[in-house]
């Protein structure tokens, strides 16, 4: 057994064609599933019950279940029904990639959800008030004093979350896609060299991460600014 | 659900495998917490840089191709090995039962180790002094006075670590492991009720999940009973 360099800079080309499919699913899921989750914060922070709970309840099925499953409830489950193949969504359900982006959007978007709802929560309570007594609106205050603060509070874990979705969209190369992962498998299927392959791999994946935690760490300096002096 | 009838039991042994992969990765995700906590907290320069090496990259790298390093990587060393003893052999691994438990525990024991760490700075450091002052050894020390108070501590962040480990072991299908979504996909291709198939392992699952939450919950009110009274 040897480890072959010339093996590594000779696939080096195609994964690299593999992350511009691993960045389109990770910046669409993230993009989708950030939607998502405020529209699951406001129903969760809500005081009406039909709303709080079918949020909770989604954010507990989803964080409960491995991502996997949820992938293959979507990829090969959904399109068993006739109504789903007739409807609107089908074009994006009968691709694969449409499948893992939304399977993704579904499962950061919980995760992202409990995460604001930490930062609003951690919001002081006085700002609130001092909010109410200026006679701004719910919907004012939550805009210009609870959302700003929370984002920054949150931002920590949120770039933790990204690099979770990251890591997951590795889960693509299960459902036939061309993503780093799975530009690796069809590799090393070939060559038989899981070294060099999947290490090479992994150091893709791990100069992505560092991106996205440089990129947040500076997005964090700056919305913090007002702190330091 | 009669979509379903006779596979139950397939499905009921593939859950009993990988609750038995839970097992063995969350004892190994503890071993790799714990050693690499000490290692993080110790004075030794070289066992530091290790740590932090070893958290950096398995915290930065997908589940999916750890678990494939170690599976595909062992199997090529061990038959080249092999070979290179008895040309005869034509391949030998590590079973996919035990690559994928110590692949999903070199993962979750990189932010395990994040976890113990921050617990164990929890601890008072004037009780590990009290210690030294009443001549406990430093392993007496970490047994009697650091252990008891930081797992306390590190339950909250444990218990979703926890939950990393159950939902990986999902991925141990894909090392060809037959627990239980290898069972549902071999359920799945006969009686091609997909979603009804999936959706039966994500409840058994989401039943596993339920009853680690309600543990954690139970413990954490055990471990922080003396501080009931204060509240």
């Amino acid at each position: 057994m040897t480890f072959d360099l010339y093996l590594i800079i000779g696939s080096l080309p195609k994964m690299f064609e593999g992350i511009g499919l691993t960045l389109q699913l990770l910046f669409l899921s993230a993009f989708i599933g950030l939607i998502l989750a405020v529209i699951l914060l406001l129903m969760r922070l809500s005081l009406r019950w039909y709303l709080s709970i079918p949020a909770f309840l989604y954010t507990y099925v989803f964080r409960g279940t491995p991502m996997l499953i949820q992938i293959f409830v979507i990829y090969y489950g959904l399109p068993q029904f006739k109504s789903i193949q007739q409807s609107v969504l089908w074009p994006i359900l009968r691709e694969p990639f449409g499948c893992m982006v939304i399977a993704l959007s579904l499962n950061t978007g919980a995760y992202v959800a409990e995460i604001l709802r930490g930062g609003v929560l951690g919001v002081d309570k006085g700002l609130h008030e001092a909010g109410k007594a200026l006679a701004l609106t719910t919907s004012q205050r939550f805009i210009y004093i609870t959302a700003p603060i929370a984002v920054r509070i949150t931002l920590p874990a949120y770039s933790n979350d990204v690099i979770s979705l990251l890591k997951a969209t590795a889960l693509a190369s299960t459902v036939t896609l061309m993503d780093v992962t799975g530009v690796a498998r069809t590799i090393v299927a070939k060559t038989f060299a899981p070294y060099e392959i999947f290490i090479s791999a992994a150091i893709i994946y791990l100069v992505l991460t560092w991106l996205i935690q440089t990129g947040f760490g500076l997005f964090e300096k700056r919305m913090s600014r007002y702190v330091k002096q | 659900m009669s979509a379903l009838s006779g596979w139950w039991g397939v499905l009921f042994w593939g859950t009993v495998v990988t609750l038995k992969v839970f097992g063995v990765a969350l004892l190994l995700t503890v071993a790799f917490g714990l050693l690499g906590a000490t290692a993080k907290l110790s004075k030794n320069r070289i066992a530091v840089a290790l740590a932090n090496f070893y958290t950096v990259v398995f915290r930065g790298t997908p589940e999916l191709l750890v678990l494939l390093i170690v599976y595909y990587g062992s199997a090529v060393t061990l038959t080249s090995i092999a070979q290179s003893i008895n040309p005869a052999v034509k391949f030998l691994d590590i079973p996919p039962f035990w690559a994928g438990a110590l692949g999903i525990s070199l993962v979750v024991g990189s932010y395990v180790t994040e976890t113990f760490r921050g617990a164990f700075l929890g601890v008072d450091p004037g009780h590990v002094e009290a210690a030294r002052a009443l001549g406990l050894s430093n392993l007496q020390t970490f047994i009697h006075i650091r252990i008891p108070q930081m797992w306390r501590l590190a339950l909250p962040a444990f218990g979703n670590n926890m939950f990393s480990v159950v939902k990986d072991t999902a991925l141990v299908s894909l090392l060809g492991l037959e627990e239980v979504v290898f069972a549902a996909d071999v359920a799945r291709s006969v009686t091609l009720k997909p979603f009804a198939t999936y959706s039966v392992v994500a409840m058994i699952y989401l039943a596993i999940t339920t009853v680690l939450t309600l543990s954690v919950m139970a413990l954490e009110k055990y471990a922080n009973r003396h501080l009931e009274g204060a509240r």
